[in-house]
């Protein structure tokens, strides 16, 4: 069997200090240091005023789900075994909406009948290895 | 001069399809442009152009569309490989028009071939750092979301997806080249299996190896060859228009500015359409369609296809030949090849009476980047009217 390996980040110039930073708990995001937008994924300008001042800044890490969908069947043999799996899209309060993915603690899937979209969540950091930890969400009240 | 009426179909010609493993993504082509070119009766030699869509699980495939070319012995005086994802042929057929309108070419074939298991060769799985980790792999992952946002923005339900599901498989029922023909209902649909919730197997188009061309010439040149001509009256593209990522706040879906564009060239309006071919890679995507290319108002599309519009004798009959749900993923060749045959009046048991004016879109991108992207084609294709000057002033 051939590519079996998850594809996890393969980080660049452009992100690794986003995934250095979930490895130290914290989640950022792109900031305008002209208009002040906010985005993700992070690029070298600014998509809405295309100015080159863009700086990485921290998040609060709160946010609401807009979109989840349960994964029964895999499009990459390395997450056949996970099945079913939730993936989430969730609203940053800041603004920028990203992928992740619904637990009760890290390590720790939901179940799925509980997510619903606008649900309150805020982030947690789940170690995969020593290269990898990714930003999943929890429910909060 | 304009686009408008200048340009013709004049041939279509799609390979064998289906679960074909042992045909080559090139072997498919060439036999799918030698029958476009066999179908609109053009002395082969005239050929001159090839525009193919990039096969996109083969990797690098520099010179893809002189490829095609040299093997169909054409001496081209244009060939390029395009990429607009499933949008390409029908973007393709609109970039033929503009090459003979500049008289930089006189008969284009407009092509695609797919083969989904290159001779065992992995997928590579390049993509988003910032989705892949999750899981949120390929166009399902991407469609299952925009279905998600359908629920909860317009109240859609999973048995309205299936009711498109059901009426395009009807459809399919009564044509002999489908991949899928046998008859299922809305309770069917709700009883297939979760493939990535909200959708469900019957939600979800064939995988299919195949291939299928078109030939493009000047409305001139198509009035000497054999077949009646279908015209190209009007054309649009939008792209970069993201359905589920929030990009530039918009006033209307991502699709809405293709489809006026062909609209208002083509000097019709959506109640003159007789028939619609809309790309149905996932029903949810049908539902979008219905609504951002205006033949429903927002939050509609789910009663509309409740109601049997879609149906051969529906308000908007769609998808005649099954679609990329039934027939095949003939990535937008089947859904023109279909719109061809209603225009020439040879869709047998699924001619649609009178069918003048007909709409096709192509569907297409990268729903495999964070942001996903997408890419809409639009034609409307209409029956000769016979005057040379019909809206041809330059």
């Amino acid at each position: 069997m051939f590519g079996i390996e998850k594809p996890m980040p393969n980080p660049t110039e452009d992100t690794e200090k986003y995934w250095e930073a979930t490895r130290k708990g914290e989640l950022l995001i792109m900031a305008c240091g002209d208009c002040g937008h906010r985005y993700m994924p992070p690029m070298p300008i600014c998509p809405v005023c295309w100015s080159e001042s863009v700086k990485w800044t921290k998040a609060s890490g709160r946010g609401k789900v807009y979109s989840f969908i349960v994964v029964h069947r895999p499009q990459h043999p390395a997450f056949f075994p996970d099945a079913p799996y939730n993936v989430a899209m969730i609203d940053l309060e800041e603004g920028p909406r990203i992928h992740s993915r619904i637990v009760t603690e890290p390590g720790q899937m939901i179940d799925p009948t509980l997510i619903k979209v606008d649900m309150p969540v805020e982030v947690v950091f789940e170690k995969i290895d020593s290269e990898t930890t990714l930003p999943m969400f929890r429910p909060t009240t | 001069m304009t686009f408008k009426n200048s340009c013709a179909i004049a041939g279509i010609g799609l390979s064998k399809f289906g679960q074909r493993p042992g045909t080559s993504a090139m072997g498919f082509l060439l036999q799918a442009c030698k029958r476009a070119v066999e179908d609109s009766g053009i002395d082969r030699n005239l050929v001159d152009g090839c525009l193919i869509a990039m096969p996109a699980v083969m990797g690098e495939q520099h010179g893809w569309a002189t490829r095609v070319a040299a093997h169909l012995g054409i001496t081209a005086r244009l060939a390029s490989t395009m990429d607009m994802g499933g949008a390409t042929p029908i973007g393709a057929i609109q970039t033929a028009a503009l090459y003979i309108n500049a008289g930089m070419a006189k008969a284009v074939l407009v092509g695609f071939g797919m083969q989904n298991n290159p001779q065992g060769v992995p997928i590579a799985m390049m993509g988003s750092q910032f989705a892949f980790p999750y899981g949120d792999i390929g166009a399902i992952t991407f469609m299952a979301h925009v279905a998600r946002r359908q629920m909860h923005e317009l109240g859609v339900t999973s048995r309205q997806y299936g009711h498109i599901a059901a009426a395009f498989r009807e459809h399919a029922s009564r044509n002999p080249e489908a991949q899928k023909r046998e008859l299922f209902s809305v309770d069917d649909h709700q009883k297939s299996k979760w493939v990535v919730e909200p959708l469900r197997l019957f939600d979800c188009c064939l995988v299919t190896d195949g291939g299928g061309a078109v030939l493009v010439t000047s409305l001139e040149v198509a009035r000497d060859l054999k077949n009646k001509p279908v015209v190209l009256s009007g054309a649009g593209q939008e792209h970069g228009a993201e359905m589920i990522f929030p990009g530039k706040p918009r006033q209307r879906p991502p699709g809405a500015y293709a489809a006026d564009a062909a609209f208002e060239m083509a000097g019709v309006t959506r109640k003159d359409v007789d028939v619609a071919y809309i790309y149905d890679g996932f029903t949810p995507l049908v539902m979008h369609s219905l609504e951002a290319f205006g033949f429903c108002k927002r939050g509609e599309a789910g009663a509309f296809v409740e109601s049997g519009a879609l149906g051969l004798h529906g308000e908007l009959p769609t998808n005649t030949h099954g679609g990329l749900l039934s027939e095949g993923h003939m990535y937008g060749v089947g859904h023109v090849a279909e719109a061809v045959r209603q225009i020439r009046g040879t869709a047998g048991e699924r001619q649609i009476k009178d069918a003048e004016v007909v709409f096709v879109n192509g569907y297409g991108g990268a729903p495999h980047e964070a942001p996903p992207t997408c890419s809409f084609a639009t034609l409307i294709l209409t029956k000769d009217q016979g005057s040379l000057s019909r809206g041809t002033t330059s």
